[in-house]
């Protein structure tokens, strides 16, 4: 029998009257819950963090966020980690064996080429508090706490920030500002900068302020497309000086060590950072840019190259491959040793992080469900390779031959789990 | 109390009342941007004015839920998502299946995302319509097929927006009936702004009246008067509503295909169905039609009333 218009039209009666049993029926459970229209989402993750032969950071983390029916939510954040291995401690190869002595009660042995390197091992706890709240139909408030602890740092900080959506939706202009009242503790006390380390400890404890002041723009440019402006400015005022790094003093003609000075920072330093970014989607994949200019007074100037493509895989998976390129400029002040004899300089430092370094990303995030269970999964690996300058124009005699400045390759996963209910 | 003496405060516009009209409790509240009427054949005043807590309460829940016009609801998360992925809750997720079904069965005629089009078109009875590029750059954001809605989740892609108030209505007036019904074996009626439903026959095997409005005259003269002891019955139209183009006047259905007002759509449909929402969402589809609305209606078997 041929279908007539009529027999299609009772298939759509009663593909309307199923739906609409379903949804009568079968929501009773659910709205007896939906009441109060409140829900709980859990995020826990695991991060291991290792850069070959040096810092090694284990940081289990737990979120648990509940969002009230009025729209209103709060957030609460609690994180431990272990940190252990060793980071460069700023000195230059010695040329022979090597040993150092540290505040903190440790010491190292370094072969005749290599940087030396200070061991160290350190738990920190870090707790954090949000509260959002929006009003008005257009705006929304968001203030934020939090405060962490570890043996020789704490640090307080309190944070705000307010969003408006202007016409029709398409842009949210957004504001915001934080403080941080830090406070760092050496183990020893505080050195005296570019001492020789006969000098007693200035201080057993400083304090460290910092501001920050933000303004964000974004922009739904078509229904694929979505561009952001966010240009940050942070000051920081108090102990800026890394209180374990020093500076090898070398023999200005052979280069060889003749004694190591403390390091010694501004005690201000103002950043400016502006970062564009565009998130475009494409059927079903996602293609995420983004380019952060970044710039301080200590005249480190930095550029981010951010790429992420999120590719489905079916309705309960995805991988996101990510590459990223980052390059920086050295501090003003920043050198790999200084020259026995010589005046010593206002400030001075040779910890690498201040150096002139680049450095490359590559990594993948895949999220996923696992099949009849409730919660997202994400497994996140990445790869980075950091580069310096190895032999820069300074170095001086023996020094030379040596890698100042070793490649690091860094390793990381993190798994995550997160769950609604 | 004197009678010069100032109300202490002023009315409130949205506080519930109830009345005895004859042998029916009549409780009325404003609420979905309209007046709520809950009709319960009773003798019985304080279970009358229980049964208008609950419906009450359930429109005001229903209306937060799903209103467009709320800072703090899942709607406006959704809005906001900036085209990622948003979870919803097992409520909306039938919602959403159900407004999926409508677009499916409707060829894509019943679309719950042409919000960007009524930005464009004002029918406030003048002579403006948008230009054609306008309608285009409209129609790039209305679509249920560009939304992705699977596993409970909804992504929305930017600039893209969907409104639930139609369904939403009256799916709020048939579960508000399965709350009433769980609470009080009289018979009752509920209507939240003209969509309803009956729960059946009135004492002494009476019908419930509704009357059909002249979409010319609201409010002032009933062109047909529907008896009918139980189911949904809902009215979708083009009532007062209107923009003038070149002689002839365009109603407010928008076709999301075309971007256009739906020509020659009836002024008003009135459909009697199993629930409100299938009677709701078989109207809506026979506005659409335009002109082959009543083929339509009668092709689905139901009573309806074409004005």
């Amino acid at each position: 029998m041929q279908l007539t218009p009529a027999g299609r039209s009772s298939s759509l009666r009663a593909r309307l009257g199923a739906a609409a049993c379903l949804l009568l029926a079968a929501g009773m459970p659910a709205i007896a819950q939906a009441e109060s229209g409140a829900t709980t989402q859990i995020d826990a993750t695991a991060l291991l963090y290792g850069e070959r032969s040096r810092t090694n950071v284990a940081e289990p983390t737990a979120r648990i966020t509940r969002r009230f029916a009025d729209g209103q939510s709060l957030s609460a954040q609690f994180g431990f980690d272990v940190i252990t291995g060793a980071s460069p401690s700023g000195a230059a190869p010695s040329g022979t064996i090597h040993t150092t002595t540290s505040a903190s009660g440790t010491v190292t042995t370094s072969p005749a080429g290599q940087v030396p390197l200070n061991s160290f091992k350190d738990s920190r706890y870090a707790a954090d508090l949000e509260w959002q709240k929006p009003f008005l139909r257009s705006f929304l408030s968001t203030i934020g706490g939090h405060v962490s602890r570890e043996k020789d740092y704490q640090s307080l900080g309190a944070n705000g920030k307010l969003s408006v959506d202007l016409l029709q939706r398409r842009t949210t202009l957004t504001a915001g500002g934080g403080v941080n009242r830090d406070r760092v503790f050496p183990v020893g006390g505080i050195p005296v900068g570019l001492s020789d380390g006969s000098l007693p400890a200035m201080s057993s404890a400083l304090p460290k302020d910092v501001s920050t002041l933000m303004v964000g723009l974004s922009q739904v440019v078509t229904r694929r497309w979505l561009v952001g402006l966010n240009a940050t400015r942070t000051f920081e005022r108090g102990y800026l000086s890394e209180p374990y790094k020093v500076l090898s003093v070398l023999d200005g003609t052979t280069g060889l060590p003749a004694g190591q000075r403390t390091e010694k920072r501004p005690s201000t330093r103002e950043r400016r950072s502006l970062l564009a970014s565009s998130v475009y989607h494409l059927t079903d994949d996602v293609l995420s840019l983004s380019y952060r200019h970044y710039r301080d007074d200590w005249q480190v100037r930095s550029q981010t190259f951010d790429a992420r493509y999120r590719r489905e895989l079916g309705s309960e998976r995805y991988l996101e491959p990510h590459l990223r390129y980052y390059s920086q400029s050295a501090a003003s002040f920043y050198r790999s040793s200084l020259v026995d004899g010589a005046p010593l300089p206002e400030f001075a430092t040779a910890d690498y992080r201040l150096g002139a370094l680049s450095s490359v990303t590559f990594g993948a995030t895949c999220g996923f469900r696992l099949p009849g269970r409730p919660g997202e999964w994400t497994v996140r690996a990445e790869y980075i390779r950091q580069f310096g300058e190895g032999h820069p124009d300074t170095a001086v005699g023996i020094q030379r031959q040596f890698d100042l400045f070793p490649s690091v390759d860094i390793g990381s996963l993190l798994i995550g789990y997160s769950i609604e209910f | 109390m004197s009678a010069t003496r100032p109300a202490a405060r002023p009315p409130d516009a949205t506080a519930a009342s109830l009345e005895r009209v004859e042998d029916t409790f009549v409780g009325r509240f404003v609420a979905m941007a309209g007046p709520c009427e809950v009709l319960v054949d009773t003798d019985d005043r304080a279970s009358a004015a229980a049964l208008l807590r609950v419906a009450e309460r359930e429109a005001r829940r229903i209306e937060h839920k799903f209103s467009r016009y709320r800072p703090d609801n899942l709607v406006h998360r959704i809005h906001h998502s900036g085209g990622r992925p948003v979870r919803v809750d097992e409520e909306t997720a039938l919602l959403l299946d159900y407004a999926a079904t409508c677009h499916e069965v409707s060829d894509g005629m019943f679309d719950i995302t042409s919000g960007a089009l009524r930005r464009i078109w004002k029918f406030d009875g003048g002579e403006r319509v948008p230009s054609q590029a306008q309608v285009q750059e409209a129609l790039r954001h209305v679509g249920w097929h560009r939304v992705t809605w699977k596993d409970s989740t909804l992504t929305l892609p930017a600039g893209m927006e969907i409104d639930l108030g139609g369904v939403g209505k009256e799916y709020a007036v048939d579960h508000t009936a399965v709350l009433l019904a769980g609470q009080t074996r009289d018979a009752f009626l509920v209507n939240f702004g003209g969509d309803l439903f009956a729960s059946g026959a009135r004492r002494g095997a009476r019908p419930w009246g509704v009357g059909i409005d002249d979409p010319e005259r609201t409010g002032q003269a009933v062109l047909y008067h529907i008896e009918f002891a139980r189911g949904g019955l809902a009215t979708s139209g083009n009532a007062r509503r209107f923009i003038r183009h070149e002689g002839k006047w365009l109603g407010h259905i928008l076709d999301p295909k075309t971007g256009w007002p739906v020509e020659d759509a009836p002024r008003s449909v009135t459909v009697l169905d199993r629930t409100c929402l299938e009677a709701g969402s078989l109207s809506t589809m026979a506005c659409l039609q335009g002109p082959r609305a009543r083929e339509f209606l009668e092709q689905q078997g139901v009573e309806f009333r074409i004005v």
